[in-house]
């Protein structure tokens, strides 16, 4: 017997044992009608030829390992950042079970979202049924302060109008008149995740500031001294968004988080659930109007939103995910010209010490080649600071980066002599990054957990910075922005580094000559 | 002989000329400097024995002492092995209040057993600490006891840290091998072209960046102490035909009293440099030559020179317009004083300033002749003078030891390791190509730029400043 109660072994080793080694290589050999080992080792080798990369890159209908997901994911990050708000997604359940473990399996919290449930005859006759009984339902169910509803492609193919199925619903009674449903639509088979979050954050921040779908009067902006800052889709957001409301409070600034999720997905264990914990005031929300200004640190991610608010006299002002000395003082001098206060002390000795952090290790990354995968602004982030510690970017991949990101990218890389041998490629996907890590190898890879297939693949060594992370733990509490956040983003790298040079020496008698424990 | 009256001779160095110069009251004084109690000092003399016989890779080394001692100076050097790891095991007493009140000798003598029981090295070196020599562990008994009980060489080394500094203890090290090491083993054959390299100690792997060309010439390294040396080679030195010296300070009483007792002939050189480098090639080929060895030995080094200098000369030739003119400053010690110094010159950078506090007269003579004055010897400098001279922007990187790193790296200078911790091998020709490539890359890292930029707003209200004044 390969399993003993005393004794009972997992996965890693039970399919080890002789007696599933035996069965599975005869299951394969008996019934599968395998290949033979040579000509599976023929064609792996292939796909590491430049030949192959090419067939590769000529490939113009599917997508291999995309790295990006859809936008209803982004629609549900957007909207559990306001208080007490229950994002309802009007579509089919089976996808908002994806959004929910998606990010459950990231921040290791639960995310609450519901959806109308539709079935085959709402796809025939409109969802407007499941839309009236869905509202009434999850607004007596789980009492939320806010119901914003998103969409799924079921919906967007059979042309469901949210603006009047959600009037239709209330007139039924499924919530009252008064109480707030802002709405987006989202289908998943137009842009990305990241076009999720901008539809929703417009659709909320429209809601308020437009007169509620005509049923209030439009707000009148009164200008005050107050900022808006609006994150972006960020998988650092709880880490981010606390240093962020820490740096701003450090230089006084009064200022409102649209989509405050970092109490969201960081509850405490301490007995009691919280269906909705911290998250912007709906109250905050509408009065951000007055803003003097609105900073967005991912441009690529409020295209639209940014865009509307300036519309509404606002300073606006985006970023691209900065990281790093140079991108967090522009940030902060933004800050600072925008508001007019300066920067304090405390903020500038945390600038000293970074500059001193890659002052101390730079050595170790210069020269260094990477290649990047993942959302427009985070790629930019990054590069930027890869750049900036010497390190040489030489593939920046974004499945969900556009013409407009490409062109971003080649500016950031022409400022520098680092970024000489680089080259973006947008709308590519993990497997286009496979053939480039082969034909051109680099040192390292920087992307998400996806990466590590690539990372076994390749052989090149992942240094785990993007969103999802599901197979480490936490990193999600700490920030990448501020000087703080560059601090953890270089060591992050250096732990990758440090930890190759080992693996490299750490054979005894024969490569442990420099197995040295001071790097 | 008592730990007192081996300290008194080895401050009685007739091979070190600064030495002989003094008064017989100042002799006795020593020639390590009084430390001043309150202010930054090096490591102890423990430190410096056991820096100094690490690097015999098979032997066991072990610390008698709380575990302080080697806690802190486990594997914490860079010298490379070729074969045993065993000097990377960290051995300790790890003595306690126990062996304080009752003395530690029993349970020395119970760990020597253990180590020869586990791992039947060829030999074990015991360190003396400042705890056990306050109690009054005789580990010279212990050790002549175990030596005889196990029938192996078991070694004292007698340099616990209150007797001095570092360097006290390289040479106390290399007192102890000398009375218990050298000379006990014979070698399986001789050469005529068999010799020790003395004070060597294969940090980074930089023996090896030479041997390549020894072995060409025919030239066997019999032993090298210490680095990537084998027990048994440094117990069969005696039968080398020359020595070279190579790190003047730390083990000049070996090579000399090597002479006297052996009759092996020794020059101090230097292996960093493409200059340096072709003159000990030559000094080690004319040596053996004087002993015996065929005179052709000289006409091939002489092929072998020209060959490596024409090749280093190439491969610099590039960085030599990246870098003319860049300023240097060299914290380091003894050897690498003068010896570091000739090597960047010959690339062009200009050298500000070299620190001479671990520097022997002839190293200052030395450094005198390659620079032209003495103006830019550096006695003993604080770090803060030295963050002065790089603040006020008078050197473009400085090149020095982990322990001034930051200071560099405060003051936003560019800076290179050149001491034990160094990831890189500079010796020999190879070595000197990697150096100035080292620099190079230091020098052109884009992180001084970020580095020395005031943060924006600071900027700013400099310029605003400006402006003031200027109105």
């Amino acid at each position: 017997m390969s399993q003993n109660a005393d004794h009972v072994l997992d996965h890693f080793e039970l399919f080890r044992g002789p007696e599933y080694k035996e069965m599975l290589a005869n299951k394969r050999e008996k019934f599968e009608d395998p290949c033979a080992a040579a000509e599976i080792e023929r064609v792996r080798e292939w796909t590491k030829t430049p030949e192959y990369r090419e067939k590769n890159f000529g490939r113009e209908a599917l997508t291999i390992n995309p790295a990006k997901a859809c936008q209803p994911l982004g629609a549900v990050f957007a909207a559990v950042g306001f208080e007490g708000t229950l994002p309802f997604v009007h579509g089919s359940q089976g996808c908002v079970a994806y959004y929910r473990s998606h990010f459950s399996r990231h921040f290791k919290e639960p995310t609450s979202c519901v959806s109308s449930s539709m079935t085959e005859d709402a796809a025939v006759f409109g969802g407007l049924n499941n839309m009236v009984d869905g509202l009434a339902n999850a607004y007596t169910l789980y009492k939320p302060k806010m119901i914003s509803v998103s969409t799924t492609c079921m919906a967007e193919v059979i042309g469901d109008d949210l603006n009047a199925f959600i009037k239709g619903a209330k007139e039924k009674g499924s919530v009252p008149a008064e109480f707030d449903v802002p709405f987006a639509h989202t289908p998943a088979f137009v842009g990305s995740h990241i076009t999720g979050y901008d539809n929703v954050m417009k659709g909320i921040v429209e809601h308020f500031w437009d007169g509620k779908a005509g049923t209030a009067p439009r707000l009148e902006r009164v200008p005050n001294e107050k900022i808006n800052f609006i994150g972006g889709f960020d998988g650092y957001t709880v880490g981010n968004l606390r240093e962020v409301k820490r740096l701003l409070g450090l230089m006084g600034v009064e200022h409102t988080i649209l989509a405050d999720n970092s109490d969201t997905w960081d509850t405490p264990t301490d007995g009691e659930f919280r269906m909705y914990d911290g998250g912007t005031t709906l109250e905050d929300a509408a009065n951000a109007v007055h803003a003097k200004g609105t900073i967005s640190m991912q441009e690529f991610c409020t295209e639209k939103t940014l865009a509307y608010i300036a519309g509404k006299g606002h300073q606006v002002a985006a970023f691209n995910h900065p990281i790093g000395v140079a991108a967090t003082d522009k940030f902060l001098m933004e800050i600072s010209r925008i508001t007019g206060k300066s920067i304090p002390e405390a903020i500038t000795k945390e600038r000293g010490r970074l500059v001193d952090a890659i002052g101390d290790s730079s050595a170790h990354i210069h020269g260094k080649k990477f290649a990047l995968y993942g959302d427009p602004d985070l790629t930019l982030g990054l590069a930027g600071f890869l750049m900036e510690l010497g390190a040489e970017p030489v593939h920046i991949l974004s499945t969900n980066g556009g013409k407009a990101w490409a062109e971003r990218v080649k500016a950031l890389l022409e400022s520098s002599p680092f970024g000489r041998n680089c080259h973006a490629y947008p709308g590519k996907d993990l497997w286009h990054m496979r053939s480039l890590l082969f034909t051109e190898p680099v040192d390292f890879l920087i992307g998400n957990t996806h990466g590590k297939y690539l990372e076994r693949d390749t052989g090149t060594p992942l240094i785990r910075i993007g969103f999802p992370i599901f197979d480490r733990h936490h990193h999600h509490r700490y920030p990448v922005w501020g000087y703080q956040g560059g601090m953890n983003v270089l060591v992050w790298i250096l732990d990758k580094i440090f930890d190759e040079i080992d693996r490299n020496t750490n054979v005894a008698g024969k490569n442990d000559f420099s197995f040295d424990i001071i790097r | 002989m008592s730990l007192s009256n081996k300290i008194q001779d080895v401050f009685n160095e007739p091979g070190c000329g600064k030495n002989q110069g003094k008064q017989e009251k100042e002799r006795k004084k020593g020639c390590t400097k009084q430390l001043q109690p309150g202010a930054a000092a090096g490591g102890c003399a423990f430190d410096g024995a056991k820096i100094a016989l690490q690097p015999i890779t098979d032997v066991a080394h072990l610390v008698h002492g709380p575990i302080a001692c080697e806690g802190h100076s486990w594997d914490n050097r860079g010298t490379k092995s070729s074969g045993s790891r065993l000097y990377r095991t960290g051995f300790t007493t790890d003595i306690n209040e126990h062996d304080v009140v009752f003395g530690g000798e029993k349970h020395l003598y119970r760990a020597i057993k253990e180590i020869i029981e586990k791992y039947n090295p060829p030999a074990v070196f015991v360190y003396q600490t400042c705890v056990p020599a306050m109690i009054g562990d005789d580990i010279e008994s212990v050790c002549r006891a175990a030596s005889q009980k196990f029938g192996k060489p078991v070694i004292p080394v007698n340099s616990p840290g209150f007797v001095g500094a570092k360097n006290l203890g390289n040479k106390l090290a290399g007192e102890a091998i000398l009375d218990h090491v050298i000379g006990t083993e014979e070698p399986e054959y001789t050469t005529p072209y068999d010799i020790n390299i003395i004070g060597e100690y294969n940090l980074s792997g930089e023996l090896w960046q030479v041997k390549p060309l020894l072995d060409e010439l025919g030239i066997r390294i019999l032993a090298c102490i210490s680095g990537d040396a084998r027990y048994r080679e440094v117990a069969s030195s005696h039968r080398a035909r020359a020595a070279m010296m190579v790190c003047s300070k730390a083990m000049i009483n070996i090579a000399r009293k090597m002479e006297e007792r052996y009759g092996i002939p020794f020059f101090e050189g230097s292996f960093y440099g493409v200059g340096d480098m072709s003159d000990s090639l030559r000094q080690i080929a004319r040596l053996l030559v004087s002993r015996g060895a065929p005179e052709e030995l000289v006409a091939r080094t002489e092929a072998v020179v020209a060959r490596e200098e024409a090749r280093a000369w190439q491969r610099l030739e590039p960085y030599k317009a990246r870098l003319e003119g860049k300023r240097v400053l060299l914290i380091t010690g003894g050897v690498k004083s003068w010896s570091v110094v000739a090597a960047l010159q010959e690339v062009g950078l200009e050298i500000v300033g070299t620190s001479v506090k671990k520097s022997t007269k002839e190293d200052k003579e030395r450094i005198k002749e390659i620079m032209g004055d003495d103006a830019h010897m550096i006695d003993d400098m604080t770090p803060r003078e030295m963050y002065k001279v790089l603040k006020e922007a008078r050197a473009d990187i400085m090149l020095s030891g982990g322990r001034t790193q930051f200071v560099a790296l405060k003051a936003k200078m560019p800076w290179l390791d050149i001491n034990q911790e160094r990831h890189h091998a500079y010796a020999g020709y190879e070595g000197m190509v990697e150096l100035v490539g080292e620099i190079d890359k230091s020098l052109s890292n884009p992180v001084w730029e970020q580095v020395r930029r005031p943060a924006p707003w600071e900027r700013a209200a400099q310029d605003a400043a400006g402006m003031i004044r200027a109105a």
